[in-house]
């Protein structure tokens, strides 16, 4: 595990000279690619925090996002909750659904091996997917803020407002992993128990108490991108299944483990994607440039460590 | 003597058991297997109001005198699950009918499984000429119940020139499609395409209208995508008098609350989604949006069938209609009913000939007849209708001889 911002300095470096070029050429596809990347970053940490501690990559996470959509939704519906508001109590909904799902089932399969991991956590994606059809079948719902439609024009140059907070939500989720991390024992211990689990557990930290710990914390951030989320999506309930691989994409390009790394490597996608659909009827090439990134970063990794 | 007494007890023996199994054959239920995907909403709202229909045709005792049973089966909109209803119907069940509906690529599943039983088939949904090529044009037993996508094209080309000659400050000279990237979008671009050369030869239903057509795709909000704006930016450059989305129910909002981030305001806005998100009408945005469809609620202020089956519904269900499949379910039922009842046998060479001559006044505000399409002998409905969102209600805006209101125009945040 590797939380050093230092050790990105390079990586800045190169993502501001990127963002400066894409930003004389086209300031809207900056624009839209800072938001959407943010978000991507957004979705993607968490999965990263329990790729990183746990080793688990857990396929349900997109569903995890799914069902904190389903409960602000119904949250806001029912009791006419905002869904910024709604987001106190579904942090704690999906804090409290993560533990259970941990205690029920990840937790026996934290030491197995990477096979047994992926099929648990596929069939619990299934079973929240299907859960949800039986409840709100699968019509499209979705709720009404003015506020999420607000823009401003600049010089000439108009913008979508809300989505900046996506910028703001990520960047504040991060740093306040890395203080956790850092300076909190549970923080030290959980960066403790990532580096080293056995080790960890020789010097008396509860392992199993951190993982438990971490993959709820995990699936309750997903409960802040919900609420942010919500005011301009649809819901349904394959709502958030995309961003799972999304997620892990990200997580690869970053590197495991590395929460910085996530931030830009969603912020170079997000860019690289909106400039994808910005170019006319190019825009089906959005995914394939995506992963092409993805592979490109790999590789280019993967031959600088054999030299 | 004793010769005789046994040959009579075996006469007797023998009628009775003739009798009993004639007695169980009126009382046997007329068996029809419908298939609809009952996870979404237009199969699950079909479903239901075929069940409206089967319970009101049992309430006025049956067909023929003999009770209908409907039996129904989940395609879960998946090609190898709809097919595999049609040979269980048929063979488990063996009803005598199939019904049912939506997606084409389902139907062209189930193609050739209703050829190999040939039993009389009375579908409500498919739209593709795909399944109409696939089906061909010897299926005499086939009856297909909405619009071909090219008819539906064509009405909606005949429906605007409708109202830009009503309206004089309705133009449709300019047109731009946004289109989901998926089999569904390219196939409306497709047709689109079609139309706009036919306007430039002169021809075809916007010959007269169209002038300028230009399209872009975008990734459903429903397949990961959701992001529309620099497609929408496009759009806005080309400043077209009427802008179409084809997407999914997902892309709804997403859609229309881009647009008014980019400051996009076309004079008309349509939507052609194959559904539309829940309480949709009830978001602010979705006021002035037009919409293609075969039925609106507000149908029942000038129809009495329609009425009736909004009542009858609501009665049943606890809840409303929302999708035009419920009426065209209904539809489907009860116009076998009517046909059977005219031809007074299930003979399958009468009741042809029976359903080819029904009319049925429909609760989707059009009366149903049959005529031939371009390749199948037994097509039924062949117009879509132009509906408008106002004030958190949809409206028939044409064909204005079932139309609920008037077009609100120009559209506008």
């Amino acid at each position: 595990m590797s939380f050093s911002l230092n050790k990105s300095y390079k990586v800045l470096l190169l993502l501001v000279i990127f963002i400066v070029i894409i930003g004389f050429w086209n300031p809207n596809a900056l624009l839209d690619g800072l938001q959407r990347g943010s978000l991507y970053s957004l979705i993607a940490l968490p999965l990263a925090l329990v790729l990183g501690i746990l080793g688990v990559l857990n396929l349900a996470h997109g569903e995890f996002l799914t069902v904190g959509l389903y409960f602000i939704f119904m949250l806001n519906n029912r009791f006419n909750l905002d869904p910024l508001v709604a987001i106190i109590p579904t942090v704690i909904f999906l804090l409290i659904l993560g533990a259970i799902i941990y205690w029920l089932t990840i937790k026996r399969v934290v030491k197995e091996g990477h096979l047994s991991q992926l099929l648990l956590t596929f069939g619990i994606s299934l079973i929240l997917i299907e859960t949800i059809n039986i409840f709100w079948t699968s019509m499209a719902r979705n709720t009404y803020t003015s506020y999420s439609y607000a823009s401003m024009e600049v010089g000439g140059f108009r913008f979508g407002t809300y989505e900046l907070l996506y910028i703001l939500i990520a960047v504040l989720v991060l740093v306040g992993l890395q203080l956790f991390l850092k300076k909190t024992r549970l923080g030290q211990a959980t960066f403790a128990v990532g580096q080293n689990p056995k080790g960890a557990k020789i010097v008396g930290i509860n392992v199993n108490y951190v993982y438990l710990f971490v993959f709820s914390v995990a699936v309750a951030i997903l409960g802040i991108v919900a609420g942010a989320m919500l005011p301009r999506t649809a819901i349904f309930p394959e709502v958030g299944s995309p961003f799972t691989l999304k997620s892990f994409a990200l997580a690869a390009m970053a590197g495991m483990g590395n929460l910085n790394g996530i931030l830009f490597a969603g912020v170079t996608l997000g860019i690289g994607e909106a400039v994808i659909n910005s170019i006319p009827n190019y825009g089906g090439w959005s995914d394939i440039v995506f992963f092409g990134v993805l592979i490109i970063v790999i590789i280019s990794r993967s031959y600088r460590g054999a030299r | 003597m004793k010769r005789n007494s046994i040959l009579i007890f075996s006469l007797v023996v023998i009628l009775a058991f003739a009798f009993s199994l004639s007695s169980y054959a009126q009382d046997d239920p007329i068996k029809i297997g419908a298939v609809n995907p009952l996870g979404d909403i237009t199969g699950d709202q079909s479903t239901k109001a075929m069940e409206l229909a089967v319970k009101e045709i049992n309430d006025n005792g049956g067909l023929l005198g003999r009770p209908v049973e409907l039996i129904v089966v989940d395609s879960e909109f998946k090609p190898e699950k709809g097919a595999a209803a049609i040979d269980k119907l048929a063979t488990v069940d063996e009803v005598d009918f199939f019904v049912g509906g939506m997606s084409s690529g389902v139907h062209q599943a189930q193609i050739p499984s209703l050829k190999k039983y040939k039993k009389i088939t009375i579908w409500a949904g498919a739209a593709s000429y795909l399944a109409e090529e696939a089906i061909g044009p010897d299926a005499d037993w086939y009856f297909h119940l909405h619009p071909w996508d090219y008819q539906q094209g064509e009405s909606y080309g005949i429906g605007w020139s409708d109202i830009a000659e009503a309206r004089e400050e309705v133009e449709i000279g300019k047109v731009f499609l946004a289109y989901e990237e998926g089999g569904f979008g390219t196939a409306s671009f497709e047709s689109y395409e079609v139309l706009a050369d036919q306007a430039d030869e002169g021809e075809g239903p916007y010959a007269d209208i169209l002038s300028d057509f230009e399209g872009g795709s975008f990734k459903s909000a429903a397949l990961g995508g959701g992001e529309y704006r620099a497609l929408l930016r496009r759009a806005k450059e080309f400043d077209p008098d009427l802008f179409i989305w084809a997407g999914y129910a997902a892309d709804a909002i997403p859609l229309l609350a881009q647009s008014r981030e980019v400051g996009f305001e076309p004079p008309l806005y349509v939507g052609a989604p194959p559904g539309w998100p829940a309480d949709f009408e009830a978001n602010p945005l979705s006021d002035k949006v037009v919409l293609y469809g075969m039925w609106a609620p507000a149908l029942k202020e000038v129809s009495e069938v329609a009425e009736h089956f909004w009542d009858g519904y609501i009665k049943m269900h606890q809840e409303r209609p929302a999708t035009y499949f419920a009426p065209l379910g209904y539809t489907n039922i009860m116009y076998l009913a009517k046909a059977i009842e005219n031809a007074g046998t299930l003979e399958k060479e009468a009741l042809i000939e029976s359903l080819e001559n029904t009319e049925y006044d429909s609760p989707l505000g059009t009366t149903l007849k049959i005529a031939p399409s371009n390749v199948i002998k037994h097509q039924g409905f062949t117009r879509q209708k132009i509906l408008q969102y106002q004030d958190g209600q949809q409206h028939v805006i044409w064909p204005f001889e079932v139309s609920t209101a008037e077009l609100e125009y120009p559209f506008s945040w």
